[in-house]
């Protein structure tokens, strides 16, 4: 994603992907709240590692018969 | 005991007392229900109560106690659950619209064990709107205010929980942290309240705010009612995915053994640069260190990575989680939320996989670099916050810019306890947050315990008026 703030239109088709269908006021609301989130997801993006794990993995010993997930 | 000494007595006193038969659960009971009629309209910290409830399980507490004893320090205690906390049979909403039909038909595993240690349960105390956001005039019920002064708010998400305790509505209850939920609403209101470490309290049956960074604890007038408290909740969940398999133990037990030897480090760049505390809150958190230097602790600068990616990660984590959760209702009926939630959940809809994964990579490192500053130091102490400001609308937005001092340790999952540290000029209370390692829960206890034992912040309490307290600045 470019570090250029989104546009109106740019926010309008990630919403139309997401599935979202919004009156006016709450596409307003959208488009002032995803620019303090695209602040962030700028902030956080940064070279990683092919081995870089996220903080959640799936642990398998949790689903064994007697630990209750199944 | 005089009315006032039963609204106040403390769940260990109240444990004692019962145990030697000075104490009829029944004439506890009575005192709070008798005092939330006369003082919680001020308040709205209970969006429902359960009196019938309360009378029934006292009397069945009070004949079980007589026959044979208390089966727990909560025997015949009351107590009460913040309100996205699920109870079988009894409303719960989590404040929303959505929900306010909503009665489970199980309990919560948290509600689970206070019933079965005998707690006597009054009431579900007002929260945000899904413990995320708030303060919101348009949810289901109005927020909750500060016993300290009604025109201030009493923080969030556990607003009423946090408000409840410190009016002496009920000695202890239950709330929810996923970014400083739990110890927010203690320093606002002057009490004592644990994040503790991430899965050592089940989350099942409690409406979830963010799976990754959600946690369970309690709220109470002292350090060693919230352990007491922890003691009942903790232990492993197999059905509950983040649970940690520990052993469950005894978080009371030798909470009077002395601190002296302590490590204890001062993130000080967060709090002189990053998101600089007023002189006011700093003179607070450095008379505190001196009174932990008094009790033989040592401490020392430590240096954190930058409070905001912790923020933003968290923040990321949380919208995506959040949406996630409630994208049906915010593509069918978006009205029903407040404004407050939607707007702070509304973008993790545009939020991709890849920025969400990228978020958990930063998470993973940030944990990763508290635990290394734990190898170093015994407690890290900061403020939970500037003291309580008064209750009025704030902008929406403010969730993603104002830097938090508590979202730290739920991005790292580390134990992290609000105490009072006193009370600033206008009245309100200051705080002191304790944070230790993963899984010592029992030392930030400990070390709660001797600052509340070496000063004279809990001897002050609230006071509320028959006749409408005034909204005072």
């Amino acid at each position: 994603m470019s570090p250029e703030p989104a546009t109106r239109q740019e926010i309008d088709v990630l919403a139309r992907r997401a599935g979202l269908k919004l009156t006016d006021e709450h596409f307003k609301e959208l488009v002032q709240a995803y620019g303090y989130v695209e602040q962030m997801l700028i902030r956080l993006r940064r070279a990683r590692s092919y081995a870089d794990e996220p903080a959640h993995v799936f642990v398998p010993t949790k689903f064994g018969p007697d630990r209750g997930m199944i | 005991m005089t009315a006032t000494e039963l609204h106040f007595i403390t769940v260990a006193e109240a444990a004692r007392r019962i145990a030697r038969r000075e104490l009829s659960p029944v004439e506890l009971t009575e005192a709070y229900l008798q005092r939330i009629g006369a003082f919680d309209d001020q308040l709205h910290s209970f969006v429902t109560l359960t009196a019938d409830l309360a009378r029934w399980q006292a009397q069945s507490a009070e004949a079980q106690i007589l026959r044979d004893g208390p089966r727990s320090p909560l025997h015949g205690v009351p107590y009460c659950l913040k309100d996205i906390v699920e109870t079988a049979g009894i409303r719960t909403t989590g404040q929303s619209k959505l929900l306010a039909g909503h009665i489970p038909a199980e309990d919560a595993v948290v509600a689970s064990k206070l019933r079965d240690a005998g707690g006597i349960l009054l009431g579900k105390t007002a929260t945000w709107e899904f413990a995320h956001g708030g303060p919101s005039w348009d949810v289901l019920f109005p927020p909750a205010r500060n016993p300290w002064n009604t025109a201030h708010h009493p923080a969030g998400s556990s607003s009423g929980s946090g408000a409840a305790v410190a009016a002496g509505f009920a000695p202890a209850t239950i709330g929810s942290d996923t970014g400083g939920s739990i110890r927010g609403p203690a320093a606002a209101c002057g009490i004592a309240g644990l994040k503790p470490t991430y899965g050592l309290v089940s989350r099942r049956g409690v409406l979830p705010n963010c799976f990754s960074h959600d946690h369970v604890g309690p709220l109470a007038w002292t350090s060693e009612d919230v352990a007491i408290m922890l003691s009942i909740v903790a232990g492993h969940d197999p059905h509950d995915p983040g649970s940690a398999d520990v052993p469950a133990r005894d978080y009371a037990a030798g909470i009077d053994a002395p601190i002296a030897g302590t490590e204890i480090g001062v993130p000080w760049r967060w709090l002189e640069e990053e998101a600089p505390c007023t002189p006011e809150t700093r003179a607070g958190l450095n008379a505190a260190l001196a009174v932990f230097r008094d009790l033989g602790a040592t401490i020392r600068g430590v240096e954190p990575p930058p409070m905001q990616l912790f923020n933003d990660a968290k923040k990321i984590i949380a919208i995506a989680e959040l949406y996630s959760i409630h994208e049906k209702d915010l593509k069918t009926r978006p009205e029903l939320f407040g404004a407050s939630l939607r707007y702070r959940i509304i973008a993790g809809g545009l939020v991709r996989a890849e920025d969400y994964v990228q978020a958990m990579r930063v998470r993973r490192d940030l944990a990763s670099a508290m635990q290394q500053i734990f190898t170093t130091i015994d407690l890290m102490m900061l403020p939970t916050g500037e003291p309580a400001g008064k209750l009025e609308p704030v902008p929406h937005y403010t969730l993603f810019t104002d830097p938090s001092y508590t979202t730290a340790f739920n991005v790292s999952g580390n134990p992290a306890l609000s105490v009072c540290s006193g009370y600033a000029a206008n009245g309100m209370p200051q705080s002191l947050q304790i944070a230790g390692r993963l899984f010592e829960d029992a030392t930030v206890l400990r070390a709660g315990h001797a600052y509340e034992m070496a000063t004279s912040w809990r001897d002050r309490r609230p006071a509320l008026s028959t006749t409408r307290q005034a909204a005072v600045a």
